[in-house]
């Protein structure tokens, strides 16, 4: 039992990062093998391009790698991480966007352009369309609204995850299913 | 409707599972009762289906990826990083980044700017000491100088001992004719143009002695020339009788001997 204890403690995130501050790989590449995934879903969500995504959780863990100093013991560490993943995606889809000379004044939080996906019906993708439009998410109701639909996570997880209460999940995720709605009402039209 | 208003934010757990038993035999009593609610929960339910796709879709992707490999890789690149940073190579004082080739371009700029302008100011100081402009190749000036002497010597030698050569047969012919048959015009004219070609350099190297002389042989040479292919015995005599007043044989023993030393 003792033993148990102690493996999952040195399987803990603060801990881990205390290692790496010293400059440990091993200790690096578990918080990979723990983070990676939950990173991948974030990004390909925003980017929805397998090898974009793939990237991207390499970069974040490149910055994290890089900044790991920077984080305070007791800060929460996953929503810290996710923090980084979600500026590098922001990043990325702005240049992105900028090599296609499109501009950032069409991308308004509240309205999501048909132009982006093509007018032509028979190319019309609602799950593409909803993806873009969770990319434009406040940060907190992403992540809520990720981990509760492609992590499967409840509640009482996202919660212990995010550090908040399983109340204020439950609330962001209602915020961030209505803002979807309103933002995608033209687009997918019927009961939305 | 107030009432409505109480529950919508609660659908979405309900639709979920993630409610107490209790609150949720609440909403589904009202549930049956309300159908604004029942709309409302058909709409979600419709978004969530769509969102439910892309659920499928990303566990597929998500299936297909080597975690392990991933976790290596990212692992691999992020210390190999760590190790560029702290490679303890010199530094180089600053950052040239992207811009090093430009820099390297600057430097071999200045470089080649510099040796060219040396080079043009060093031809420049040696045009001012009297090297020739002419020549193509840098000398040092004193060497240039000394050889210019050495020619102009070896020149004026040459010319003072073909002189010599005609003098002495003059004086020495027995008869005018003799004299005329030796004396051709070809040969006295071609001195004269060696004399004319022999000025600048004696002017220049300022061999005042042998500049004398060759002046005085000039004058009896153009005498000569003026005369008629057949020349008379009162004309020889007369000739001779300026070479030996002048002395032009013993002077030019004496600055043939002269410019040899100054040779050696």
């Amino acid at each position: 039992m003792e033993r148990k204890n102690a493996g999952s403690y040195q399987s803990h995130p603060e801990f881990l990062v205390s290692r790496v501050k010293e400059g440990d790989r091993e200790a690096f590449m578990k918080l990979v093998g723990l983070y990676q995934q939950k990173i991948f879903v974030l990004t390909y969500s925003m980017v929805r391009e397998r090898e974009d995504a793939l990237d991207l959780v390499q970069e974040t863990f490149l910055r994290l790698y890089e900044k790991i100093n920077t984080y305070r013991p007791g800060e929460n560490f996953s929503a810290w991480l996710m923090k980084i993943a979600r500026n590098i995606c922001i990043d990325f889809i702005r240049k992105q966007k900028a090599r296609r000379k499109e501009s950032l004044d069409s991308l308004s939080p509240d309205r999501i352009d048909l132009a982006d996906s093509g007018q032509d019906p028979a190319r019309f993708n609602p799950g593409e369309i909803i993806q873009k439009a969770v990319s434009r998410l406040p940060a907190k109701q992403q992540a809520v609204f990720v981990l509760h639909h492609y992590q499967d996570l409840k509640y009482e997880e996202i919660a212990g995850e995010l550090k908040i209460s399983a109340g204020t999940v439950k609330s962001l995720h209602y915020k961030a299913v209505r803002k979807l709605r309103k933002m995608l009402a033209r687009q997918l039209g019927g009961e939305q | 409707m107030n009432k409505c208003r109480d529950y919508r934010s609660d659908w979405l757990a309900f639709l979920r599972g993630e409610l107490e038993a209790d609150r949720r035999q609440v909403m589904k009593e009202h549930l049956n009762r309300c159908s604004c609610c029942q709309k409302e929960l058909r709409a979600i339910k419709n978004f969530i289906s769509q969102t439910d796709n892309f659920h499928n879709e990303l566990k597929e992707t998500m299936a297909g990826i080597d975690w392990d490999k991933l976790q290596l890789t990212i692992t691999g690149r992020a210390f190999e990083q760590k190790a560029r940073r702290e490679d303890p190579r010199p530094a180089t004082g600053f950052k040239l980044g992207r811009w090093q080739p430009v820099a390297a371009g600057l430097i071999a700029g200045l470089l080649l700017g510099a040796f060219f302008t040396f080079l043009w100011m060093r031809s420049g100081r040696l045009d001012e000491s009297g090297a020739r402009k002419e020549s193509g190749i840098s000398l040092p000036a004193g060497f240039v100088q000394r050889v210019d002497l050495a020619l102009a010597q070896r020149q004026t030698i040459d010319y003072l001992d073909r002189s010599q050569f005609l003098l002495l047969e003059l004086v020495q012919s027995k008869t005018a004719n003799q004299a005329s048959s030796f004396l051709t015009q070809d040969k006295v004219q071609k001195l004269l143009t060696e004399k004319k070609y022999l000025n600048s350099q004696l002017n220049e190297i300022k061999l005042a002695k042998a500049k004398m002389l060759c002046d005085q042989i000039e004058m009896l040479f153009l005498e000569l020339v003026q005369l008629s292919p057949q020349m008379s015995d009162a004309e020889l005599e007369n000739l001779r009788e300026i070479i030996e007043s002048r002395q032009l044989l013993l002077k030019i023993n004496l600055v043939k001997k002269e410019l040899q030393q100054g040779e050696a």
